[in-house]
């Protein structure tokens, strides 16, 4: 199988002369299609610069990046614009408060030209309807919305144009935990329905041992561990990803008991 | 032992163009001296309006009707002028807010906010003495480069060090009462943990009890003794840490719970939707709720 993304050995500097900052670093990997890849590090460790080059807002200094067995040029056509797509953290800003949320929706389609003029309110209210929000919401603005209602329309936002692959930066992480857990949910299954792929960026290791088939650990903008879900979280080879699982907050015995014994191991 | 802080029947009321609105509907609490004690709840259940209340910030607010009793030290919060309740903050009560970088004044220096809060108790101190006792304060944090921190803005320090040194400045003044508005939310995972356990062993050591606020019910497992449920205005389940965690018994409580992801797997957990059973009271207490 082809992987819908490919890194080859992309790194980003930022500044020049003597403040040069390497954001990320050789970085290699893939997300195949249908295939949830969580990206975890702590602020700074390049996770969001990553994201950017993925999604064409700016170019990489050096490395390829390849999608759908294609090479991903730096100025994207509409077609790739549309085929990835994004959703940020924080649902309060990243909605137009003047436009209403069908509107948001909506401007998607017509830079796309997806669907004919005259349709495109009624894929709005499907999208709308997919994440689970009635039809009608289409003429509310987003003041109107709780935090976890505005989330699920930045997701119809990226769902609506035919994406195949969505960037979900941090996306449940300004979300209370029974609203995040609706959220996750609809992600898994809109994935599943869809045949998506996630690029899942966190710094919340209990999140993702939950929805990623793969996950890859940042530190420094470079990639340092990249394995199976299950076998980074029983069996994790680096110190630092060690350092990343016991700093999780949990709330049961056995999770307890899982961070000391990654402890004890890590100590031997 | 006795209470550093009684809150007793209290009811928060706001007063907007549609009418009036009751965000709290009478909350009691008690914390004891040296005691740390998590109020939870999702956003919009009222916690950080208790806290503004404690403080005598809501009390100030027009639209804001307040009532119930409020008992500091054994003092009547009531009965306290403006001016004395001003005096009580920042010296014998503090707080911590959430983000950091905006809770500090962007345009001094460290070491002139450290200087302002220390001449809160002491007025006449004398800028080199504060200089000094500020860097001990910072060392308690672990910063220990003084001069660079306390001649740095707050934007030149990263949010876990800004954190730290809004930790130092809460309890320079020994306040017997620290409020602690989510303090790790704004922070990565693993600053939030290095910053709660320093925060966790400073308040030991000095013997400061914490009303401590939070969602993340893991956070609250490990720094508090003793936790109260918050839901919709209403506390929902109160008791050790512990016990609350190994044995759940309200419905909100056992739902806000099984809403956390693990990190020993198991997938997203389901979530009913909002469910009648949140409303009920818990039994044990069933007889002082309506």
């Amino acid at each position: 199988m082809t992987p819908l993304l490919s890194l080859k050995n992309v790194s980003k500097t930022f500044g020049h002369g003597d403040h040069i900052v390497q954001a990320v670093r050789d970085v290699s990997f893939d997300v195949m299609p249908g295939e949830c890849l969580a990206v975890v590090g702590e602020s700074g460790s390049g996770k969001t610069t990553l994201a950017n080059m993925i999604l064409g807002v700016f170019g990489q200094s050096s490395g390829e990046l390849w999608f759908d067995g294609k090479p991903l040029p730096t100025r994207r056509t509409l077609e790739h614009r549309s085929a990835i797509q994004l959703v940020q953290q924080n649902p309060l800003s990243s909605l137009n408060p003047k436009r209403s949320v069908g509107a948001s929706v909506r401007l998607g389609l017509d830079v796309y030209g997806i669907g004919s003029p005259s349709d495109r309110w009624s894929l709005v209210e499907a999208a709308l309807e997919e994440v689970g929000l009635p039809r009608d919401f289409r003429k509310r603005p987003p003041a109107a919305l709780s935090g976890g209602q505005r989330q699920r329309v930045a997701i119809a936002r990226a769902l609506a144009c035919q994406s195949r692959l969505v960037v979900l930066d941090e996306p449940t992480s300004a979300l209370d935990v029974l609203v995040q857990a609706r959220v996750l949910r609809l992600l898994n299954d809109l994935r599943a329905a869809k045949g998506l792929s996630y690029v899942f960026i966190t710094h919340d290791l209990s999140v993702v041992r939950n929805v990623a088939d793969r996950v890859a650990v940042f530190k420094s903008g470079q990639l340092v561990e990249c394995a199976e879900t299950g076998a980074i979280f029983e069996n994790p080879r680096e110190d630092y990803t060690r350092q990343l699982i016991g700093a999780v907050p949990v709330v049961t015995r056995e999770e307890i008991e899982l961070r000391n014994t990654l402890a004890t191991e890590g100590q031997t | 032992m006795r209470d550093v802080l009684r809150i007793e029947d209290l009811v928060l009321k706001f007063r907007g163009y549609t009418g009036v609105t009751e965000v709290l509907h009478g909350i009691s609490l008690n914390i004891r001296a040296g005691e740390r004690v998590a109020l939870v709840g999702e956003s919009g259940s009222g916690k950080s309006v208790t806290a503004r209340i404690v403080l005598g910030q809501l009390q100030e607010l027009r639209s804001a009707q307040v009532q119930g009793g409020l008992y500091f030290e054994e003092q009547d919060l009531n009965r306290l002028s403006r001016r004395q309740w001003h005096a009580l903050r920042g010296t014998h009560m503090s707080m911590i807010f959430q983000d950091p970088t905006s809770s500090l004044n962007p345009v001094f220096t460290i070491g002139v906010q450290f200087t302002e809060v220390l001449r809160r108790r002491d007025p006449k101190l004398s800028k080199e003495a504060a200089a000094k006792r500020a860097g001990e304060l910072l060392n308690s944090v672990s910063i220990h480069d003084h001069a660079r921190v306390l001649n740095a803005y707050p934007f030149q320090l990263s949010g876990g060090m800004n954190q730290r040194v809004a930790i130092a400045m809460a309890l320079a003044n020994h306040p017997s009462l620290l409020i602690a508005d989510e303090p790790g939310t704004a922070l990565d995972v693993t600053v939030q943990a290095q910053t709660l356990h320093l925060m966790h062993d400073l308040v030991e050591r000095t013997g400061t009890a914490v009303l401590f606020i939070s969602h993340n019910l893991g956070v609250v497992r490990e720094f508090a003794d003793r936790i109260y449920v918050i839901y919709r205005g209403r506390i929902v389940e109160q008791g050790p840490t512990q016990a609350v965690f190994e044995n759940p018994r309200h419905a909100y409580t056992r739902a806000l719970m099984a809403a956390v992801p693990r990190i020993t797997g198991g997938g997203v957990p389901e979530i009913q939707d909002m469910d009648g059973a949140f409303f009920d009271p818990l039994e044990v207490h069933g007889e002082d709720r309506p």
